[in-house]
C-alpha cells in the first residue's frame, strides 16, 4: 500500500542529499532566520520573552527557499526525461505526487528540528511560553507544507528548473503577501478581507501568536491538498496531451 | 500477446501516429524501423502507458492499456530513448528504488538485483553516481532497470544510439539473449541492427506503417543484390513470365517496359543460389538472347530512403 509512496519519498530524499540542495537549504534557513533574529530584530536587546520575531521571518524565508527545494521536482524529471521512467513504472500518479511532497516535507521537518537549539538556548533567559512555541512550530510546518505543495505544482507546469524557481517564488510571494495589498492600494473592505483570508501570512500570524484556530489549521491543510490534487491532475492529464 | 488496433496519436495539431495496427507474438523480437519522427517513440510511449492514444486500442495479454495501465506496466520493462538517468543517484540506489517499486523485497530483491547487475556488467560502478558514467554505461544502467523484474515484455527505444561500435555489438548480443525468452520490441533507424537482431520488422514513416514482415521477407523485397534487371531481345512470349516465376530460386518476375530493342524483366531472386546462372540458363533454354543482365544494386540505405520517401507496400 505505502510501499511505492515510501520508495518514491526515499528516492527524493536521496536526490536531495546527494546534491548540495539539501545542505544549502538547511544552512540557508538556519543562518537567515538566526541573523534576522539576533541582528535585525535585536532579540537580546528587545527584552521580550517571545519567539514571535523568530517565526515571523519564516514566511519571507520560505518564499525563496521552498521553491529552491521544489524547483527540481517535476521540471527536472521532464527535462532529463526521467519522468518517462517514473511514469511507466507501476506507481499510481498520486503516489508519485505524495512521494515528492513527503520527500521535501521530510527535509523541512529536519530543518525545523535543527532550529530547536535556538529557542532551547534562549529559554533560560526569560519566561517563555512552551505552548506558544509549539503553536509556532506547528504553524511553520503547515506553512512549509503548503509552500511545498504550491512549489511542486508550479514545477509540474514549468519547463525547467530556473523557470520553476522563479514562478515558484512569484506564486509564494503572491500567496504570502496578498493580504498586505490593502496597505498599498485602496481596496474595498470586502475584497481586502477576502485577500487576507486566502493569504498564507494571515493564517500563519495567528499560529505565531500561539493561537491554534481550526480555521487556520483547515486552511493550510485544504490548500496543501488542493495543490497536490492539481499537481496529480497535471501529471495524469499530460498523458492525453 | 500485444495487440495494437487502429492507434492514432496527436500532439496538438501534429499527428504523430496514424491508424497503426499490428500484433506481436510471445517470444518475438520486433523491430520498429523508421527515420526520426516516424512515430516509433510515440508507439512505444503508448505501449508503456506513458501516453494514452488519441484513438484506437492497445491490449497486452488482453489487458487494456488505458483502462488498466498499472497492470500493463508491471509486465513491461522499458528503456526510454537516450536512457534517461538521475545523475545524482548512485547506480545501486537507483536500481534499489526500481526494485522496490517493482514490488521486489528481501532475498528475491537481492537475487534479482544481482542478476541484472551481472547481465549488464555493472558490478564495478555500483557505488558511483550515474552522472559520472559514460554513455555506454548509462545505457546499461537503463537496461538493467528495464530487465530487473524479469518482465515478459521489453520495450527498448533506440537502445544502441550513441554507443561506440563495440558497445553496440555488446548491447545487441544482450538483446538477442534476452529475446530467447522474452518478447522484445526495439526501435532503431539503423537497418543493420534490424537484420542483426530482429525476427520481425515494422517499417514506419510519417506515423504510418509502410511495410511489415519477417526480416527475411523484408530483405527479399528490399535487398538490391537480389533483384536483376534482364533485357532480352525480341518480344515477350506467352507465359514466359509465369514460366520463369516457376523456376526454383525465382521469387517474383515483373514485366517492365517493352521497347524496340527488346523487353525488360525485373526478377527478384532467392538468396543462396547464383541467381545470374538461373536466369542465363532459362534464357538459353527458351531461346532468348540476353542483351543485358544487371543486378539492381541499391544499398540498404537507398531502399530505405526510397521506401520512406515514396511510400511502400505491405510485404506480408
Amino acid at each position: 500500500m505505502f510501499r511505492n509512496l515510501y520508495a518514491v519519498t526515499m528516492k527524493e530524499l536521496k536526490s536531495y542529499f546527494n546534491t548540495p540542495i539539501a545542505y544549502i537549504f538547511i544552512i540557508f534557513l538556519l543562518v537567515s532566520t538566526s541573523v534576522s533574529l539576533f541582528y535585525f530584530q535585536q532579540f537580546l536587546g528587545a527584552n521580550v520573552a517571545s519567539f514571535r520575531g523568530y517565526f515571523s521571518t519564516f514566511p519571507l524565508v520560505f518564499i525563496f527557499l521552498l521553491p529552491a527545494l521544489t524547483m527540481r521536482g517535476w521540471a527536472e524529471e521532464r527535462k532529463m526525461g526521467t519522468d518517462e521512467i517514473l511514469l511507466t513504472l507501476p506507481i499510481k500518479e498520486y503516489d508519485l505526487v505524495l512521494g515528492k511532497f513527503f520527500g521535501a516535507l521530510t527535509l523541512l521537518v529536519l530543518v525545523l528540528f535543527l532550529t530547536i537549539p535556538v529557542p532551547l538556548m534562549l529559554a533560560p533567559l526569560g519566561n517563555f511560553d512552551p505552548g506558544q512555541l509549539a503553536g509556532e512550530y506547528l504553524g511553520a510546518l503547515l506553512l512549509g507544507a503548503a509552500g511545498i505543495s504550491i512549489g511542486l505544482f508550479v514545477s509540474s507546469l514549468a519547463v525547467n528548473q530556473v523557470n520553476s524557481f522563479m514562478f515558484g517564488v512569484l506564486a509564494l510571494l503572491a500567496f504570502t503577501m496578498m493580504g498586505r495589498l490593502q496597505y498599498v492600494l485602496n481596496l474595498p473592505l470586502r475584497l481586502s478581507g477576502i485577500l487576507d483570508f486566502i493569504s498564507l501570512d494571515y493564517h500563519f500570524r495567528s499560529f505565531v501568536k500561539g493561537i491554534i484556530d481550526l480555521r487556520d489549521l483547515g486552511y493550510f491543510i485544504l490548500l496543501t491538498f488542493f495543490f497536490l490534487f492539481l499537481n496529480g491532475k497535471v501529471i495524469s492529464l499530460r498523458k492525453w496531451g | 500477446m500485444i495487440e495494437v488496433e487502429k492507434v492514432c496519436k496527436s500532439y496538438g495539431p501534429v499527428q504523430a501516429v496514424k491508424d497503426v495496427s499490428f500484433s506481436i507474438q510471445k517470444g518475438e523480437i520486433m523491430g520498429l524501423l523508421g527515420p526520426n519522427g516516424a512515430g516509433k517513440t510515440t508507439i512505444m510511449k503508448a505501449l508503456t502507458c506513458y501516453h494514452y492514444p488519441t484513438s484506437g486500442r492497445i491490449t497486452l495479454d488482453g489487458i487494456d492499456a488505458v483502462e488498466n495501465p498499472q497492470e500493463v506496466r508491471m509486465r513491461i520493462g522499458y528503456l526510454p530513448e537516450s536512457a534517461p538517468v538521475y545523475p545524482e543517484l548512485h547506480v545501486s540506489e537507483y536500481l534499489d528504488f526500481i526494485a522496490r517499486v517493482r514490488g521486489l523485497k528481501g532475498e528475491r530483491k537481492t537475487q534479482f538485483l544481482k542478476e541484472a547487475v551481472q547481465e549488464c556488467a555493472l558490478e564495478r560502478y555500483l557505488h558511483h553516481p550515474v552522472g559520472i558514467l559514460s554513455k555506454g554505461y548509462r545505457q546499461r544502467v537503463g537496461l538493467a532497470q528495464a530487465i530487473l523484474h524479469k518482465p515478459d515484455i521489453l520495450i527498448l527505444d533506440e537502445p544502441t544510439t550513441g554507443l561506440d561500435p563495440n558497445q553496440i555489438l555488446e548491447i545487441r548480443g544482450l538483446i538477442r539473449n534476452l529475446g530467447k525468452e522474452k518478447t522484445v520490441i526495439l526501435s532503431t533507424h539503423i537497418l543493420q541492427e534490424v537484420e542483426a537482431v530482429c525476427d520481425r520488422v515494422l517499417i514506419l514513416n510519417d506515423g504510418s506503417i509502410l511495410a511489415e514482415g519477417t526480416t527475411g521477407e523484408i530483405e527479399r523485397s528490399m535487398k538490391g543484390e537480389l533483384v536483376y534487371s534482364l533485357l532480352l531481345k525480341g518480344e515477350i512470349g506467352d507465359g514466359a513470365k509465369e514460366d520463369l516465376e516457376n523456376r526454383p530460386g525465382v521469387v517474383k518476375v515483373n514485366a517492365l517496359e517493352a521497347s524496340d530493342r527488346g523487353f525488360r524483366l525485373e526478377c527478384t531472386m532467392d538468396q543462396g543460389e547464383d541467381p545470374g546462372e538461373i536466369l542465363f540458363d532459362w534464357a538459353v533454354e527458351k531461346g532468348y538472347k540476353i542483351l543485358s543482365m544487371t543486378p539492381v544494386r541499391m544499398s540498404l540505405e537507398d531502399i530505405f530512403t526510397k521506401l520512406t520517401k515514396e511510400g511502400g507496400a505491405y510485404v506480408s
